[in-house]
């Protein structure tokens, strides 16, 4: 699983805490909205525009939902993988562009050629397996332009990242940024996904009920009242995944720049992945669903990854 | 009980360490010669050691072709057929239909393109196999990933399969660097998800690779269009197309369809030709063929560039079994004339379901 290593601080926990002491009582709406405002201000945009659900991949089944019965999705591989999972079950039609090293890079003359009919375009950025960038901002932009275009951008990995699309919904209203604070603020145990859309998406989705717990709300509520923790984090995590990076390239590993909390890799070694289960490390091996060879590992306590680079470089030896 | 075949080729794979791509014919004398030392032995008994089932019973080729290696695992087995000092491929041929007619659930071997060559042609797909790699060429893309992955297999047997290429080179022509692949056959490999993938991100793919060939057939025999000249490469996936139409098609040649009916079997170049020029519009409908990615030039030849000329890139339609074409990092193409190869790189649709398609870099 990719997460984040580091817990939340003493403060997110204790609200975590109070809202297991109502665990009797669904999530009341004014604690929610509350939520929804903190959101609204931590991106800049109108309370009105955010959705709030119990992480982001039940987000990303409903817009699959409600806008792919009469559109074509257009998707990328490798992808999350649930996300294509429902796009095959529900689209009407679905094209994948296949994602290619070394640069596993979007061709945009290939996706503006394939929305010349309504279309809808769902894409990670950065994309999870690769932690490459699909699209800048202009990109996103000229696609926007085409009205019977929708855009849904998955910024999971946003606060890694840096850069974001998301003021683009004021203008655009076939836009919509859908972000998780699994990763970056950790709270992959509790699941709180947000979307912030344009008005094609909101009208739509007006009615969409969140199911997000008690403790869920709470701790979300206090963790946005100061990122500074969250920011904190992320930054070691980006240290340590550039240290990673050095080493495992140090080692003779092939190793594939990231903007995200992991790291992609290709390597040769026979049963690699299992090697590294039999050691208690585990990380992600692609060769099930997408390319031989390449593998995710996902960035941990600083120890962890000593003992991650320390297995890697007996199994090159 | 399972009973499982199991067949070595001692000598595969010795070709490599002395440089001589591959030990068919009389070729690995010589690489004993230069000193080259038998693989096999590691790979199966690396295998056998994953093996976790103990419900399996093995009909076992003699001594050095299997016999030698069971020892020691724990698995009761009985010996099939006899073999003389040295082994050749005619060994391997008669031991497999021999196991066949004695009742075999699994055939597992060890070997390369040339065994998966004649473990096809003895066996074709009338029981599956368990391909380990031991090979210096290896086309074919019946191989499990490793000695885990084949075990694997062996463990999660169940009635779920998939049809996989087996190429073989001129290896003469490889001494020359001169690639020249064919399609021999196919044989039927257990369909197994990877054993790490678990949670919350489950498997991209989503359905068994029949199920994608149902579909597959399905889009396109919705989308036919009458009075146009269809010529069908060779391929399973081809195969399940031409049983949605209702016409009976070879399976490793290329064949002609026109309004729903097969009006050309078996075609070589003139063939297709003759046709080409006999209707007005001709399209090409083919699938990858190996592990490579190749679309023309290996395992097609059949498909020169003079036809694929006269056809163009537009009228190339490309098919494909997710779990086939995700696992590639581009499409290839190989026809022997730079040009042609030229004119079809860029990106392609490949049709990988009902309403399903994939968009591939097309490369030579």
């Amino acid at each position: 699983m990719n997460e984040n290593p580091f817990l939340p601080p003493d403060n997110v926990i204790k609200a975590a805490e109070k809202g297991l002491k109502e665990i009797n009582r669904y999530s009341n709406i004014k604690n929610i909205n509350k939520l929804r405002e903190l959101i609204a201000l931590y991106c800049n945009t109108h309370s009105n525009r955010v959705v709030v659900s119990q992480g982001s991949e039940f987000l990303l089944r409903e817009v699959i939902q409600i806008f792919s019965h009469d559109r074509k999705i257009i998707m990328v591989n490798p992808s999350f993988f649930p996300s294509l999972y429902y796009a095959k079950e529900h689209a009407k039609k679905l094209v994948k562009v296949q994602l290619s090293p070394p640069k596993f890079e979007l061709n945009s003359d290939v996706i503006l050629k394939e929305t010349n009919e309504p279309s809808i375009l769902i894409i990670d950025n950065p994309n999870n397996p690769t932690g490459s960038i699909l699209f800048e901002k202009n990109a996103i932009k000229e696609l926007l332009e085409n009205k019977q275009t929708l855009v849904l951008v998955d910024e999971a990995y946003y606060e890694f990242y840096g850069k974001t699309a998301l003021d683009l919904v004021n203008e655009y209203p076939n836009l919509a940024i859908i972000r998780s604070m699994d990763k970056s603020f950790s709270l992959a145990g509790l699941r709180v996904g947000y979307l912030v859309g344009g008005n094609i998406f909101l009208e739509k989705m007006s009615d969409f009920q969140p199911f997000i717990s008690q403790p869920a709300v709470y701790a979300a509520i206090e963790s946005l009242k100061d990122t500074s923790y969250m920011e904190s984090s992320i930054k070691k995590i980006i240290n340590e995944r550039n240290r990673v990076e050095a080493e495992l390239k140090n080692i003779g590993y092939e190793v594939f720049p990231s903007n995200t909390n992991f790291l992609l890799f290709r390597s040769n070694i026979p049963d690699l992945g299992l090697q590294l289960m039999e050691c208690e490390t585990i990380i992600r091996d692609l060769s099930n669903d997408w390319l031989n060879g390449f593998y995710r590992v996902s960035i941990g306590l600083p120890e962890e990854n000593e003992a991650f680079l320390d297995i890697m470089n007996k199994l090159l030896k | 009980m399972i009973k499982a075949g199991l067949i070595v080729n001692p000598i595969a794979g010795m070709g490599g360490n002395v440089g001589l791509k591959g030990t068919d014919g009389e070729m690995y004398k010589k690489a004993i010669e230069l000193g080259a030392i038998p693989v096999t032995p590691q790979r199966i008994e690396t295998v056998l050691s994953f093996i976790k089932r103990r419900d399996l019973y093995f009909l076992v080729a003699p001594k050095i072709m299997g016999e030698d290696f069971l020892e020691g695992y724990g698995f009761n087995y009985e010996v099939v057929g006899k073999i003389g000092n040295e082994t050749n491929a005619e060994d391997t041929k008669r031991i497999a239909k021999e196991m066949l007619k004695k009742g075999i659930d699994i055939l597992i071997f060890v070997g390369g393109d040339g065994t998966a060559r004649d473990i096809c042609s003895a066996i074709d797909r009338k029981i599956a196999v368990v391909a380990i790699p031991s090979g210096v060429k290896m086309f074919s893309s019946v191989f499990a990933l490793s000695a885990h992955a084949a075990a694997e297999m062996i463990d999660s047997l169940s009635n779920k399969f998939v049809d996989r290429e087996v190429l073989d080179i001129d290896e003469e022509a490889f001494r020359n660097n001169k690639l020249s692949a064919e399609l021999y056959g196919f044989l039927k490999v257990p369909e197994v998800k990877s054993l790490l993938q678990k949670g919350k991100e489950s498997s991209n793919v989503t359905q068994s690779a029949e199920t994608y060939k149902i579909e597959i057939a399905k889009h396109i025999f919705e989308k036919m269009e009458d009075d146009i000249l269809y010529i069908l490469g060779p391929g399973t996936t081809l195969e399940a197309i031409a049983d949605r139409i209702g016409v009976k098609k070879t399976l490793l040649g290329v064949d002609g369809v026109y309004n729903k009916k097969l009006i050309g079997k078996d075609l070589n170049e003139e063939g297709i030709l003759k046709l080409i020029n006999a209707y007005k519009k001709t399209k090409i409908i083919v699938t990858p063929i190996g592990g490579n990615g190749f679309i023309f030039g290996r395992g097609s030849k059949q498909i020169t560039p003079k036809i694929l000329k006269i056809v163009g890139k537009e009228n190339i339609i490309v098919v494909g079994t997710m779990d086939k074409i995700g696992h590639l990092e581009c499409l290839r193409v190989d026809t022997g004339d730079i040009e042609v190869d030229k004119s079809l790189v860029g990106y392609m649709h490949v049709i990988t379901g009902y309403n399903e398609e994939m968009i591939i870099e097309v490369q030579y």
